[in-house]
């Protein structure tokens, strides 16, 4: 009763938000803005005339007053700058993880890192996102895998993103790699949740979606924990891949991050990935791991 | 006046010495005027030493601006100097006569003067790509307009960032006729911000990396302080949180730019330098404050002194005593106030974030310092910001089922009916419409509307004022002193909605950035109105250039006070009329710097005749 006590304001101010559309259209009486004229509908209602008998201002040097009205109704002379450079493109990297990763089991450590960034206006931007993890010790393998995207904002939280995908993997000298085409969605979800869902469609025609949530709780200003799942799903099995129909994996992550500064942070994490289902039979008939606990020690970079 | 100008000395100096410091002080300025190439004397020179010019002067004056390496706060930085110092020197100009200001580029780039609130030709205006080209490196530009107003106002350049790195003076103009506030002694206070960060890099973190500058986020670690500052719950304190973040919004981002990175300056000088005016006990001393900052908002009290507000915008009004009161950028305000003893008094000048402050004293003699207030915590949005309440219960952090009840109380009081645009007719100059729903968000991925309605702000101080137990300047308290020539009602309004997504940190007005807009077009010799609709969560400086916006504050055709520069809050309905009085093209902007630069910027154009279709502000 009292747990029940305690969440009642979490419960109402909840409420409150998801009230407040129903509430709003509730009052469909009072004026809305969306009656109102904006500038050009007021310019074109407006039934002007000539202007007013006034004594004209103190004019520009050797102009007169009709020659600053005519020069007013056009553009600025092409020989002017932009008073603001508002189109400026801005380019953005971001190491979210640049890691090392210590297997708990008998597996080697390997370095891992995730990596985006982009280039480009407000609106439209090239994006990349690459991410991997080589191992150094033993056996040379490794795999990595990049996203070309053209990327459009088309709500103020979310992204609209097209584009190719190219990956490969290699271990002592055997080497694979394929293209697939990219549609992924990324933003902000109410809650703060950051989210990145990648369809994949690769050049034999499987497909394969991707999907990525993380959310920054702050415990002091710069102190920072950071869960991520990432998840994998399949529409089809996939042999060669060692993939099978449906959810195939999952991994839990959570970083402790200290900002010195918000563009270079310092972390320590765990990883919990396993695999689910089909897939994590497939691997179990190879006699493979279908599970691994991993500790992390890495640097979030961003410039 | 020259007092004012003025380093802290030392706590011993003599009048003698005094003097002859007064005395080199104005060699230097005398110096940089006639040879300001490079730096003299072995080490950088210290912010803060202006001097002081009249520009209607026989032969006028001339500026130069240079890069220079500055001791701001006692560490150097890379100002971009007027004269040889930061602010520039305050000009004077006489009401009637001419002024005459040549502006020698010095600098590596192009650069600009604005004079800001001063009418004048719109080719003097000082913006570059709607007055003129801007000035190029290495040439000199004339400025010649006649004066025809008076008061206290400010002049900067208008040329991408320039504005950060110290490019502002102040700009006093004496009025013709006899002037209605009495002083004894005046001083002038130049509050800015300052970055030793290149401003470029400053608006890249911005753009790349939200809330890059804002310490004071809610946290784990920071609940138990909102409890104890608010009173709520754990459990209260929690939904509201869940509530922010809900709507993807942080009630903590007041400022955009914080003390993170921010030095703030009176006169040049931070606060730990302590910059002295003098005043003697009884004497009525004019503060002509100016807020020359590119994106801080300050608070202004001096702790024991009430402070008698005579203009806004150089406007005399009605004089109106206050204790503290809210400077948005680029707004002015002249205050008097008189020492009532021999004692030190601190002007305090805290952020409206709280995350930092200016500050300097009035004291009888150099050396005093008084006490320096608490700093206050800082404020936090409220659902008030969102228009989801209003009423007397505005500024109170109440709990969202208050907040509720307040909206369900309250919802059909204000209601009126929708007002069809009345070409032609004359428009209603009193009892404005109190609040308007907002209709379907139509702005696109530039605009993250979160007002659910919008309504007349006027008597709300701003987030983080009212509650102090002190009075608290607003605008519902500005009444011009005399009415002002032009005034009759509008024949025409439109509304402007101002927008942003703060997330991508992209700014504009109706959802649309400068380049993607088209020419304001207001038509000469009209009265025209401009009801001002906030949508984001900040507050917005708006800043039209070249004629007076009067602002709807409550009042009436005679008493309405004339603005430059009106501050818009969050969720707030704010109209002004303007007499398009003014033939060219002028620039219309929020004047915090970056959002200005990231497209909250307008080309007006004023024109013969609205015919014809939309023109896009490039060709």
């Amino acid at each position: 009763m009292s747990a029940l006590n305690r969440c009642w304001p979490t419960i109402s101010a909840l409420a409150v938000v998801l009230i407040a559309p129903l509430l709003a259209r509730a009052q469909a009486d009072m004026a809305t803005t969306a009656d109102r004229p904006s500038h050009q509908e007021s310019a074109a209602q407006h039934q002007g005339g000539a202007p007013p008998e006034m004594t004209p201002p103190p004019l520009p040097a050797g102009m007169s007053l009709a020659e600053v009205l005519d020069y007013a109704a056009s553009p600025a002379p092409a020989h002017f700058p932009a008073p603001v450079p508002d189109d400026r493109l801005y380019a953005f990297t971001f190491f979210e993880q640049l890691e090392y990763r210590v297997a708990t089991d008998d597996t080697p450590d390997h370095l891992g890192w995730e990596a985006q960034g982009w280039i480009g206006g407000d609106f439209n931007k090239f994006w990349w996102k690459h991410e991997g993890e080589a191992v150094f010790e033993g056996s040379d393998q490794g795999e990595t895998e990049t996203d070309l995207l053209y990327s459009r904002l088309i709500t103020p939280f979310w992204n609209l993103q097209a584009g190719a995908q190219y990956a490969n993997e290699w271990q002592s000298g055997d080497y694979h790699d394929r293209w697939s085409a990219v549609a992924a969605i990324q933003g902000m979800a109410p809650y703060m949740f950051e989210l990145d869902t990648s369809l994949y469609i690769s050049e034999e025609g499987d497909v394969t979606l991707a999907l990525e949530a993380e959310y920054d709780l702050r415990i002091t200003q710069r102190v920072v924990v950071q869960p991520l799942v990432a998840m994998g799903f399949a529409a089809q099995d996939i042999a060669e891949r060692h993939l099978g129909t449906g959810l195939t994996d999952v991994n839990l992550d959570l970083r402790l991050r200290y900002e010195i500064k918000r563009e270079f942070a310092p972390y320590i994490g765990i990883r919990y990935q396993f695999l689910v289902g089909e897939t994590e039979n497939i691997a179990e008939k190879a006699g493979a791991d279908t599970e691994q606990f991993l500790v992390l020690g890495g640097l979030r970079l961003a410039f | 006046m020259a007092d004012n100008l003025r380093p802290r000395p030392p706590a011993a100096m003599t009048r003698r010495h005094f003097l002859a410091t007064t005395g080199s002080a104005a060699l230097a300025t005398y110096l940089a005027l006639t040879r300001p190439v490079g730096a003299t004397g072995p080490g950088p020179a210290l912010a803060g030493e202006f001097g002081e010019l009249d520009a209607t002067a026989p032969g006028g004056i001339d500026l130069y601006l240079e890069r220079r390496t500055l001791l701001v706060g006692g560490r150097p930085g890379s100002a971009i100097t007027i004269n040889g110092s930061i602010p520039g020197p305050v000009i004077r100009m006489q009401e009637g006569a001419e002024a005459l200001i040549r502006v020698h580029n010095r600098l590596s780039e192009s650069t600009s003067i604005h004079w800001h609130g001063i009418l004048l030709p719109f080719t003097m205006d000082g913006v570059p790509g709607i007055s003129f080209p801007g000035i190029p490196a290495g040439d000199t530009f004339t400025y010649r307009f006649p004066v025809r107003q008076n008061g206290t106002y400010w002049y900067h350049s208008h040329t991408g960032l320039q504005e950060q790195l110290g490019h502002y003076g102040q700009l006093i103009i004496e009025p013709a006729l006899p002037d209605p506030v009495e002083y004894d002694v005046e001083h002038s206070i130049i509050l800015s911000d300052w970055t030793f960060e290149e401003p470029h890099r400053v608006l890249w973190k911005l753009k790349t990396m939200e809330g890059y500058y804002n310490f004071q986020r809610p946290t784990l670690a920071n609940i138990d302080e909102q409890m104890q500052a608010t009173g709520m719950s754990f459990g209260e304190v929690m939904g509201k949180r869940l509530a922010w973040n809900r709507m993807r919004m942080d009630p903590t981002d007041i400022a955009d730019i914080t003390g993170a990175t921010y030095t703030f300056l009176l006169n040049g000088k931070a606060a730990h330098e302590n910059p002295t005016f003098l005043a003697s006990a009884g004497q009525r001393v004019r503060l002509r404050i100016v807020n020359a900052s590119t994106m801080t908002f300050y608070d202004i009290r001096i702790p024991g002194l009430p402070m008698m507000v005579v203009q806004a915008d150089g406007q005399n009004i009605k004089p109106v005593e206050t204790d503290e009161l809210r400077i948005a950028v680029a707004e002015t305000y002249d205050v008097v106030v008189t020492l009532p003893d021999d004692r030190a008094y601190t002007l305090f000048a805290e952020t409206m974030d709280r995350s930092g402050y200016a500050r300097g004293t009035l004291a009888p003699c150099l050396g005093m310092a008084a006490a320096l207030p608490e700093p206050r915590q800082r404020p936090m949005l409220t659902m008030a910001d969102m228009g989801m309440m209003h009423g007397g219960m505005e500024g109170m952090d109440s709990n969202g089922q208050d907040d509720m009840h307040q909206e369900m109380a309250m919802g059909h009081q204000d209601q009126t009916k929708a007002r069809p645009h009345q070409a032609g007719g004359e428009l209603p100059t009193e009892n404005l419409p109190h609040r308007l729903q907002h209709g379907p968000a139509e702005h696109g991925p530039a605009s993250i509307t979160m007002a659910r309605t919008a309504s007349r702000r006027l008597d709300y101080p701003g987030a983080g004022l009212g509650s102090d137990g002190w009075r608290v300047l607003t605008y519902s308290q500005l009444r011009a002193l005399e009415r002002p020539p032009g005034r009759r009602p509008p024949t025409r309004q439109f509304d402007l909605h101002l927008t942003g997504n703060m997330h991508k940190y992209i700014w504009g007005f109706d959802g649309k950035k400068w380049s993607e807009s088209d020419l304001l077009r207001f038509q000469y010799g009209e009265r025209l109105r401009i009801n001002m609709i906030n949508d984001t969560m900040m507050s917005h400086p708006i800043h039209l250039h070249g004629m007076w916006m009067d602002l709807y504050a409550g009042g009436n055709l005679h008493d309405n006070p004339r603005k430059h520069t009106v501050t818009v809050q969050p969720a707030e309905l704010l109209s002004v009329d303007i007499t398009v009085d003014a033939p060219g093209q002028w620039a219309f902007h929020c004047h915090l710097l970056y959002h200005m630069e990231a497209g909250m910027f307008r080309t007006v154009a004023v024109v013969r005749s609205l015919e014809g279709g939309p023109i896009h502000v490039r060709s």
